[in-house]
């Protein structure tokens, strides 16, 4: 995304003045800056304030810099945003990968059904996700225990959500079961675009179909596994509804997220200058990622 | 030219109109008096003017009247402050309709054509929420032109968007406004709420709540001190913790309610021997932990002194006591001892108050505000209510109270005085009664005629009163520091998993207060 | 995924091959594996939408005799009564308001300057890039507040405006990323054709390149319609008026006020599920097809 295209060219006709780009990018460009540009800049400008978002605000310097590196649950969410990437981008890009490799394998009916069903997930409003799930991980009436003590698995029945080891993995789960259809609905396009020839030539050599997927489906996929890569870190480091919707960054702060912290802090203690303050932080982390995710797949398609 | 002509024809004719109004009142106000009344030892002036008048907020009147006969006749008292009249005092009691006539003067003095209020509140319940719609239409019907334009929100979702709103020119006029640090205080320190000390004396609120209540909404005008100062908020239910029980079940467990702790505790142990859940609880949310803790913590540390200093951030006090210590072990004893319900801590606050009213558990420790939901359940006549007792039978003991949250009004209102008026209209009797209906405690005693005896509702105005006869209001932990709500709710979390000791957990607190006042030095 | 519609008259830069394991449709029985772990994953992936739809169904106490089982009647009553008591109707049509001028408008404007970034050279094309990027990565919950007072300085705080014109600002912010991806990757063959026969940037984005990007497009659609649609924090700070309020935030406060009536709670729920989901399933085809070409090539 950063890096140029290579099939990148001029799409002027002789006579047309580069400035013709302007005209195409200006309209949308104004809105983004008036209502998505500018509030960024107020958002870093803010970050050296100490301000309520109500009250005059006062120019405090790095202070809330110097604040936010010795703030434990700033650290505690970092971590744990970490641990949400397993969630939100490993496993459903392994699971995505998992079932396009199925779907594909052959022309099968009925898979438009499969493909309509496993995305559903994205598309349910987080509110309703979280009143769902919440109500399944319900230790004393939530299907999901019910189920367990039915098949005689009382030991297994646990208060997810309340539990302290449990707890992020439990959301987590929530956030695979969200992602992992967008995963597979990417990938089953990618595939699509892989020449036949291809598996052919494999199938001539006597390649099961492992070996196919491996040598031949992975490397095609790699452009829709790094844009689903991408998507998913952004995704998992920008994490918020789901937490607010389930657990609210407890038990203790054992689901505790940057992004809720910076929501604590702006909404519910009126610290809005260190609110802007993570806020930036954490855009630099993810600016990082991202960037670092891209030069490794960049170096992936060279080789 | 022809313009400014017309405009002055429209001028002189608003003119004329207006000023025809005043009159006939002028022309009463030096009507004889209808009766005299000298002032008794247990008087005041809306006793008089119901009494006299049918109407206790007619006092005004009696007010005007009694100034102006005072002109004329020294005999009369002069009244100064309607919330001081004095004992012997002569007043003027004037004719009904002249006092009509006062009244309606008033009224016209307020902003009253085709104005609308907008009132945010957070009555979302459908019980509460037709309270409120009952109260609005007869506001409008007494204010003709006014329109009320109700804006209903969630507790969160207010806590959220409301102080944005109130520093916006076209937010509402009214708001109810959580008390505390981070809400109430926060805004008078931005200078966006209205000091209502005035309206305090001119209504009279002092007898609609309490001093320690009146205190929490309190804050000296630059923001810099809490819980004393001028008022900012005027709150209608009382709001306590305590705990709901299931009288069958203590009947036929032979459990009588109990008058101490250890009474209550060998309650606790009957059921649990008995196979019943003897508290029900749902931590999920992490706040209602708070409640539970704060319960124990003053039965531990009943110093009502100290409780105070510490929530209004006074004296320099710790939260590193014996007793807060005590009460945290009490509560991890009661978690290992599986008084409260399995797996709590996974179970939300919504998911477990629909088992207690239909019949799950012998207790459910929390606050009355709930006392409504409970009414719907299949088991409602069966529960009844009492307070967390004290050690010692009869001895002092803080009971987590206070009110729902506050009425306010936006300091850039235009519409200052009606807003005031509607939320003495929240406080009147006619509201205390309506919330009595509606199944909440109101914050202003009522005529206990109302409440049918040995009903959930007697014991909880009873709980009421005697919380108000002894002053022993205590306090929601959470309002200590901006950050003491979130660092109380995760390490009660913490120390209810028994991850941390009663120590541990004292210390957690105590730094973030420590923290506190050291930032508020600065 | 029918072949046939796809040979359109332009060669797709994206679609022409694929048609490898596109033979005919048969079933045999060494797929049942397939079908069966297909099957598990997708009851995983449905199984908390069915519970919910079963659950609107149901009265308060038939539910609380299990949650797996069906309905004794299917009870439409409860729709009808989250439809009316919960003002869905009037929220419903603020959605619609804001999520239709938001999906078309943004649509456009990111297919413009998407091509621009694909397609064109131009000074601090990178950096400017780089800065329309930042809208997808940085933090909403910090942005809101001065974007809160940014609207109520220009005066359009508590109005659709004030969801509509944000929400195109940060789809464009994607759009163009997934815009420029596709029409990077368009074969210069193409375009150079479009320009031998004298067409000018314009003629070539419309009548050249717009007809092979319409899957990317339709799949662009199709997210920004979910995103906008289940959008709650803006509407829950930009609007305080009743009317204006969107469905999900219709849905968080109904929930408040009804916690003990599960079942209509359900309903309000999979009201507000179901738009977003007749939305994919109506594009599902293209949806699926576009995604390969709004996927970013390098």
């Amino acid at each position: 995304m950063l890096n140029t295209p290579k099939a990148r060219s001029r799409g002027y006709k002789p006579g047309e003045r580069p400035w013709t780009a302007c005209l195409y990018i200006l309209p949308g460009f104004i809105i983004y800056a008036v209502f998505v540009l500018w509030p960024i800049l107020d958002t870093l400008r803010y970050s050296f304030y100490e301000w309520s978002g109500f009250s005059s605000p006062s120019f405090i310097g790095l202070d809330n810099y110097i604040k936010l590196y010795s703030d434990e649950i700033f650290r505690k969410a970092l971590v744990n945003n970490l641990w949400f990437i397993v969630f939100y981008t490993v496993f459903p890009i392994v699971i995505g990968l998992f079932l396009t490799a199925l779907m594909t394998r052959r022309r099968l009916p009925g898979m438009t059904l499969f493909r309509t069903g496993l995305f559903m997930p994205y598309v349910m409003a987080m509110v309703v996700v979280g009143v769902v799930w919440r109500w399944i991980y319900n230790p004393a009436t939530g299907p999901l225990n019910q189920a367990l003590r039915a098949v005689g698995l009382d030991a297994l029945a646990r208060p997810w959500l309340g539990d302290f080891d449990l707890a992020l993995p439990a959301v987590g789960v929530v956030g695979t079961w969200v992602q992992f259809g967008f995963c597979m609905v990417l990938f089953i396009a990618g595939v699509q675009r892989i020449d036949e020839m291809l598996y052919d030539a494999a199938k001539l050599d006597g390649a099961n179909e492992w070996r196919q997927f491996w040598h031949i489906t992975l490397p095609g996929l790699r452009n829709e596994i790094s844009v689903a890569m991408v998507t998913t870190l952004i995704a998992a480091l920008r994490i918020f509804d789901l937490v607010f919707v389930t657990t609210r960054g407890g038990p203790g702060n054992e689901t505790m997220v940057v992004a809720l912290h910076i929501y604590r802090n702006a909404f519910a203690i009126n610290r809005v200058g260190y609110a802007a303050a993570i806020a930036v932080v954490l855009t630099i982390v993810i600016v990082i990622i991202s960037v670092g995710v891209l030069a490794l797949r960049q170096k992936w398609v060279e080789d | 030219m022809k313009k400014l002509k017309q405009l002055t024809i429209v001028l002189l004719l608003l003119a004329v109109t207006f000023g025809l109004i005043p009159a006939p009142i002028m022309a009463q106000e030096g009507a004889a008096c209808d009766a005299d009344v000298i002032v008794q030892g247990d008087d005041w002036l809306s006793k008089i003017a119901d009494k006299f008048l049918g109407d206790p907020l007619a006092f005004p009147a009696i007010v005007e009247a009694t100034n102006a006969a005072a002109a004329a006749d020294e005999s009369y008292a002069q009244i100064d402050n309607p919330d001081i009249i004095e004992i012997g005092w002569k007043l003027c009691i004037p004719a009904a309709e002249a006092a009509q006539a006062t009244l309606g003067e008033n009224a016209v003095a307020a902003p009253t054509d085709g104005t609308v209020l907008t009132v945010w509140d957070i009555w979302t319940r459908g019980v509460d929420g037709q309270t409120i719609e009952t109260l609005d239409r007869e506001f409008e019907a007494a204010h003709p032109g006014v329109t009320i334009n109700r804006v209903v929100k969630s507790f969160d979702d207010m806590k959220a968007t409301a102080q944005l709103a109130l520093s916006s020119d076209d937010g509402p006029d009214v708001a109810q406004i959580n008390q505390g640090l981070s809400d109430m205080v926060a805004l008078v320190q931005a200078g966006l709420l209205t000091d209502l000390t005035p309206y305090w004396q001119k209504y009279n609120w002092s007898e609609r709540l309490a001093a320690p209540l009146a205190a929490r909404n309190s804050v000296v005008g630059d923001g810099s001190a809490y819980g004393q100062g001028n008022i900012y908020g005027m709150a209608p239910t009382a709001e306590f913790i305590g705990v709901f029980y299931n009288k069958e079940k203590f009947a036929s467990a032979g459990v009588e309610v109990p008058t101490t702790f250890a009474e209550f505790e060998a309650a606790l142990e009957t059921f649990k021997a008995a196979g019943e859940t003897p508290i029900m609880y749902g931590n999920l949310d992490g706040w209602p932990a708070i409640h539970t803790y704060g319960e124990l913590q003053n039965v531990y540390n009943p110093d009502q002194t100290y409780l105070d200093n510490f929530i209004y951030g006074r004296g320099d006090v710790s939260f590193d006591q014996p007793g807060n210590v005590e009460a945290a072990a009490k509560l991890q004893e009661w978690v290992e001892k599986g008084y409260f319900t399995q797996d709590f801590n996974g179970i939300g606050y919504d998911d477990i108050w629909p088992l207690f009213s239909n019949g799950e558990g012998a207790m459910y420790i929390t606050g009355t505000w709930i006392s409504a939901n409970l009414l719907e359940g299949s088991s409602a006549d069966q529960i009844g209510f009492f307070l967390v007792p004290p050690l010692e039978a009869g001895a002092a003991k803080p009971i987590v109270a206070g009110t729902s949250t506050a009425y306010t009004i936006r300091k850039s209102s235009p519409n200052q005085d009606l807003a005031a008026e509607y939320i003495d209209w929240m406080m009147s009797d006619r509201a205390m009664e309506l919330w009595l209906e509606a199944g909440l405690v109101p914050v202003a005693p009522v005529e206990s005629a109302s409440i049918e005896p040995d009903t959930l509702m007697a014991d909880m105005t009873q709980a009421w009163d005697q919380i108000l006869a002894t002053n022993s209001m205590g306090h929601y932990l959470d309002w200590a520091t901006p950050t003491f709500y979130d660092t109380i709710t995760a390490s009660l979390q913490e120390l209810q998993a028994l991850r941390i000791t009663p120590e541990e957990f004292v210390q957690q607190l105590q730094q973030d207060y420590a923290a506190y006042l050291a930032e508020k030095q600065q | 995924m029918g072949q046939t519609e796809l040979t359109n008259s332009t060669p797709g830069p994206t679609l022409s091959t694929g048609s490898r394991r596109l033979g005919r449709l048969s079933f045999k029985a060494r797929d049942l594996p397939v079908y069966l772990i297909l099957l598990v994953f997708l009851l995983i992936a449905i199984f908390p939408f069915i519970i919910m739809v079963f659950t609107a169904f149901k009265t308060s106490s038939e539910l609380a005799r299990g949650a797996f089982s069906l309905p004794e009647v299917w009870r439409w009553s409860n729709f009808a009564d989250a439809w009316t008591q919960a003002r869905f109707d009037r929220f419903f049509f603020s959605s619609v308001i804001v999520a239709i001028p938001v999906v078309l408008v943004s649509t456009a404007l990111s297919v413009m300057s998407g091509y621009a970034f694909g397609r064109m050279t131009f000074p601090f094309s990178r950096a400017l890039f780089f800065i329309l990027l930042l809208g997808i990565m940085v933090p909403l919950e910090a942005l809101i507040i001065p974007l809160y007072h940014n609207l109520r300085w220009i005066g359009l705080l508590d109005t659709y405006w004030a969801l509509i014109l944000p929400q195109i600002g940060m789809s464009v912010s994607f759009g163009t990323f997934w815009m420029r991806g596709f029409f990077a990757e368009v074969p210069q063959d193409l375009v150079d054709a479009a320009t031998v026969d004298g067409c000018n940037s314009w003629d070539t984005l419309w009548r050249v390149l717009l007809p092979t990007a319409m899957p990317a497009i339709t799949s662009m659609m199709v997210l920004f319609f979910v995103w906008t649609w289940n959008d709650f924090l803006l509407a829950l700070v930009l609007i305080s008026t009743e009317s204006l309020r969107t469905l999900p935030l219709g849905l968080a406060f109904f929930q408040g006020q009804h916690t003990t009536n599960v079942p209509l709670v359900a309903a309000g729920a999979t009201i507000v599920a179901i738009p977003a989901i007749m939305m994919y399933v109506a594009f599902q085809r293209q949806f699926i097809r576009g995604i390969t070409g709004g996927s970013i090539e390098g």
